[in-house]
């Protein structure tokens, strides 16, 4: 069975947040709530200043301590390791926000339109999401499951995302995790993320 | 909704989820079912049947911190991985068992069952063990989180253990007056607060010293409890007010052969450790930090 990965190459990720928008745009997600973004830092000192970039998302975990918390079976693992949450099932009580050394959950609490009461026409069609619940990045399922990558990944100016089946070695992204010596990020925690990173 | 510029950088950043509905949850979880295990040692149903309202008004704040309180039943679904799912057994077992522990002894009741006989005593038993599981689990809660190092501990549940039966203690003596029955041993309640505090005391110190030394988050909380915006909190109130000076103070009194000025002083000392108990369980979780990414 695969197990769907991604790699980010940070030597490339420019910070353009084109990937947070395409997310955005992909998934209709409520105002303030970003399920791909684009964090950022300054290190060094004037004049040789600079800022790095770090592409975040859900990763997936291999051991998602998420599904391990969660009192009610909302969040799920899929056989292709893509971690979901059943909206339906979901409590609100954010236990897997506090699990998750990663970040990348947001508590949908109310009324999430730009300009409440004055919604697009595409935001009517796409925001259906149920309030007082928890979501996150689902590796653009909805996608995968049509044999398409992730919107981040088809947006990406400088193509410095990959996807693909980590369990397969011929993939591009288990070959980038060999011979890049990609690492995900916290590693230490144990959770075994799908999410995997190169330079930085 | 907006964003907030922290959720963009690179670096340290603070748990906002769980607030004070949560915090007090913890506070008036803990104070009710250490009420209701100290009432079991001292048999005083009217106490257990207290330490029962206030474990049942904490959960009410808990289920209004849900985003969907209707869907509560839910929470039962996953009693072998989630330590909240474990909760809601246990509070459930223990408002359930303790009901039927107290009913016998409430007037006009005692043809139910003998309290004391085989029944009885199983009935406490149970009720008895589903306390002492209230009292803790919320520390297994926090404790497995690899999210937060300052909650990674193995301490926190021994922790909450000692700070529920203070607290439970304290909501006793200030509750005493008030309560029907037999009348209390104040001075032997507040002789086991000294032992109960002093634990708390080097419990916290004792996690403190582990957290120094460990994850950077874990070490930044310890700077925010000491010297940081919350120095003043937690040295002055959670340890000063909450445990110190009611350790010295006790000590004093219990020294003095006047029952009436114990008295006094238990009400005052009984006041400042609960300050001290939600204080401390305010600032356990204000100061819970997810490690950097990078």
């Amino acid at each position: 069975m695969a197990r769907y990965g991604m790699v980010i190459d940070l030597n490339t990720c420019i910070g353009c947040n084109a990937c947070t928008m395409a997310c955005k745009a992909e998934h209709a997600t409520p105002s303030g709530i970003f399920w791909a973004k684009v964090l950022e830092k300054e290190v060094g000192k004037f004049p040789v200043a600079r800022r790095i970039f770090l592409p975040v998302l859900c990763n997936h975990c291999k051991n998602p301590i998420c599904q391990e918390v969660c009192p009610t079976g909302a969040t799920y693992k899929r056989e292709d390791g893509i971690v979901l949450i059943d909206y339906d099932m979901c409590i609100g009580c954010r236990s897997c926000m506090e699990a998750c050394p990663y970040g990348p959950r947001s508590f949908y609490e109310e009324d999430g339109a730009y300009y409440p009461g004055a919604e697009t026409p595409f935001e009517k069609m796409k925001q259906d999401f149920p309030e007082g619940i928890v979501m996150k990045c689902n590796f653009c399922v909805e996608r995968v499951d049509q044999g398409m990558d992730p919107a981040c990944v088809v947006t990406c100016v400088t193509q410095c995302r990959f996807f693909g089946d980590l369990d397969d070695p011929r993939s591009e992204v288990s070959r980038l995790v060999a011979e890049k010596k990609a690492r995900p990020l916290l590693a230490e925690k144990g959770l075994d993320p799908s999410v995997f990173y190169i330079g930085g | 909704m907006a964003a907030r510029i922290d959720e963009f950088l690179i670096g340290v950043k603070p748990q906002r989820e769980w607030g004070w509905l949560v915090i007090s949850y913890l506070f008036l979880g803990g104070a009710g079912a250490g009420l209701f295990l100290i009432s079991l040692y001292i048999d005083h149903a009217w106490a257990g049947l207290l330490g029962l309202l206030v474990l049942v008004l904490g959960t009410l704040l808990l289920l209004l911190d849900l985003g969907r309180p209707e869907r509560f039943w839910r929470a039962f679904f996953r009693p072998w991985s989630s330590w909240i799912s474990r909760g809601c057994f246990f509070i459930t077992l223990m408002v359930f068992f303790g009901a039927l522990e107290i009913a016998p002894r409430m007037p006009g009741l005692d043809f139910l069952w003998d309290s004391g006989g085989a029944l009885g005593s199983t009935i406490r038993a149970v009720a008895a063990a589903a306390a002492v599981l209230v009292m803790i689990y919320t520390g297994f809660v926090l404790s497995p989180s690899p999210a937060i190092p300052f909650w990674n501990s193995a301490l926190f549940p021994a922790i909450f253990f000692a700070y529920s039966l203070l607290a439970g203690i304290d909501v006793l003596i200030l509750a005493s007056p008030l309560l029907p029955g037999a009348s209390l041993d104040l001075v032997s309640l507040e002789r086991l607060q000294i032992y109960l505090a002093l634990a708390c005391l080097l419990l916290v110190l004792s996690h403190l010293s582990v957290m120094s030394s460990s994850a950077v988050a874990a070490r930044e909380s310890i700077r925010l409890l000491t010297r940081g915006k919350w120095g003043l909190l937690f040295l002055g109130g959670v340890i000063g007010a909450g445990l110190v000076i009611p350790l010295i103070l006790s000590w004093a009194a219990l020294g003095t052969s006047q029952t009436q000025a114990v008295f006094a002083f238990t009400v005052i000392l009984a006041l400042l450790r609960l300050f001290g108990d939600y204080l401390f369980r305010f600032l356990v979780i204000r100061v819970g930090l997810y490690d950097p990414l990078l």
